[in-house]
């Protein structure tokens, strides 16, 4: 079976267990909100200081709620030996791990569509003329995230205080997505709006090296 | 053995020897004065920090290319003997910053880096701590210890795009830079013998996870052979 | 001397760290000696 064939098969799988509950993309949804308005409690921010740190606030607010959610799609499979199902059918271990990048991509993509205009309205920040560039930026930072992150899932599902792991391993890997997303979303979003090539470019990188990356590596991340 | 001892030796020697040359045969800096000798050992610092953690990278692939285990065992020692060189110069940074520019600590490109660094290869350190079977956290440390590599330049040249607070570079490029000969020597030194000495360090701590790798499979063999009696003594005929 | 305290501070904490560092691998080498030791001797008296 093709490898583009069988992400995709492990896609729609991935895709149809989660619409039946929907509760990670609630739960994602709900903790990046949560995120959003614990930020204005402990700092109170005027209007100038929301337009000035909301792109960092957003972005924040999504590496977390995703590295939470990341977790789930491993352990999910761990707990129903599913894996070992997976492992036996033939199909590269890059394809799982593809198929379970393209979900996550999915879940999070999602839950962020649901959150910008929420944290727009939040925020006092206009969208008009900007959604476009607004949604490469966002798929870019958003591939990053999600490479990275179900790399990472499937190496923390193997240790003990995995809930933890996940996080700790993802977010300082992170660092350099989340200052070029921050960048270039906020001179998206401030006066005069423009897409800064050079972060848009150098998140397109970041994205080409971890896939690569996980490319090469897959085998030994599915392994037994 | 001998070999050992007459190579800590001289290493001990040359690093005394460079110490002395920080402290009184390098002229006095203009501005700074004293407190610019910490530079020495800072900078020599960093260059053990990334040697050891380029020792980790080639461990790292080294393992998963042959699947010898000789080659988590660098893999390790690099690991944890660069978070021990980069924790020196995380503590030398600041004790020379605050006379010079005032404040500790400063979020510019360098110190973020170097920062980010520290923190994923310690959690690659704590990675390995919560993995039990020996192959498979030789396995997966390998590969999250590749993606930190990977990351690094990322991580460096993001935090550059964006700003800069850093001194112009003394010896590598930028405007306003150059070395006082005798400057520059003294610094050839002190990288030159801390090198040297994280090579031994290294070595030592490769030892010890060879060591731990021997004591494992003498203990496996010590049960195997505890059970093995015991089942024999069980299954005698009643 | 400017701010010699700082550079004193440096200097003793730069070697105060590597040398406890090897301290640390020179006693766990050390103990699994002793280990190794105490598991060939049990191996010898099966």
């Amino acid at each position: 079976m093709s490898t583009a064939r069988a992400a995709a098969l492990i896609l729609a799988k991935e895709l149809r267990l989660e619409l039946r509950t929907r509760e990670l993309l609630t739960a994602t949804v709900i903790f990046a909100l949560i995120v959003v308005v614990l930020f204005s409690f402990a700092f109170d921010p005027t209007v100038a200081e929301s337009r000035r740190y909301g792109p960092g606030l957003l972005w924040i607010a999504f590496l977390f709620a995703g590295s939470l959610m990341l977790h789930p799609s491993f352990a999910r499979e761990q707990s129903n030996d599913t894996l070992d199902a997976l492992r036996l059918a033939p199909v590269s271990s890059f394809a799982i791990l593809l198929g379970k990048m393209l979900a996550n991509f999915v879940f999070l993509f999602v839950a962020e569509v649901i959150l910008v205009p929420v944290f727009a309205v939040l925020y006092n920040v206009s969208l008009s003329g900007v959604v476009g560039r607004l949604i490469l930026v966002f798929v870019l930072g958003t591939l990053g995230l999600v490479v990275t992150g179900t790399v990472f899932s499937a190496i923390s599902a193997h240790t003990r205080m995995r809930e933890l792991m996940l996080p700790l391993l993802l977010l300082p890997i992170l660092a350099p997505l989340l200052i070029a997303a921050v960048e270039a979303t906020a001179s998206l979003l401030s006066p005069p709006a423009t897409l800064d090539r050079t972060w848009v470019s150098f998140l397109a990188a970041f994205d080409i090296v971890f896939l690569t990356a996980s490319w090469l590596l897959a085998d030994f991340l599915v392994e037994e | 053995m001998k070999l050992r001892i007459v190579a800590t030796f001289l290493v001990v020697a040359l690093v005394c020897f460079a110490g002395y040359a920080a402290l009184f045969i390098a002229p006095d800096e203009r501005t700074m004065h004293e407190v610019q000798r910490i530079f020495y050992f800072h900078v020599a610092s960093w260059s053990a920090c990334f040697t050891a953690f380029t020792v980790a990278f080639i461990g790292n692939v080294g393992y998963l290319a042959t699947r010898k285990i000789n080659w988590d065992w660098l893999g390790v020692a690099g690991a944890e003997v660069g978070v021990v060189a980069c924790s020196i110069g995380l503590v030398t940074g600041p004790l020379w910053a605050k006379p010079v520019w005032g404040v500790w600590w400063t979020w510019d490109p360098r110190l973020t880096t170097t920062f980010i660094l520290w923190l994923l290869y310690v959690s690659y350190l704590l990675l390995r701590g919560l993995i039990e079977e020996p192959g498979r956290r030789a396995t997966l440390s390998a590969v999250f210890g590749i993606f930190a590599f990977l990351d690094v330049p990322l991580v460096y040249m993001s935090n550059r795009l964006w700003r800069t607070q850093h001194p112009a570079p003394v010896i590598f490029g930028g405007e306003g830079s150059g070395l006082d000969p005798t400057m520059g020597k003294v610094l050839g030194l002190c990288i030159v013998s801390l090198l040297c000495l994280i090579v031994l360090v290294l070595a030592d701590r490769y030892r010890l996870e060879s060591l731990r790798h021997e004591a494992d499979e003498l203990r496996q063999e010590v049960e195997s052979r505890t059970l093995g009696s015991e089942s024999l003594s069980t299954k005698a005929p009643s | 001397m400017k701010n010699f305290g700082n550079l004193f501070a440096a200097w003793m904490l730069v070697w105060a760290i590597f040398f406890v560092y090897e301290v640390s691998i020179a006693r766990r080498i050390a103990r699994l000696r002793q280990d190794m030791e105490d598991l060939k001797r049990q191996l010898q008296n099966k």
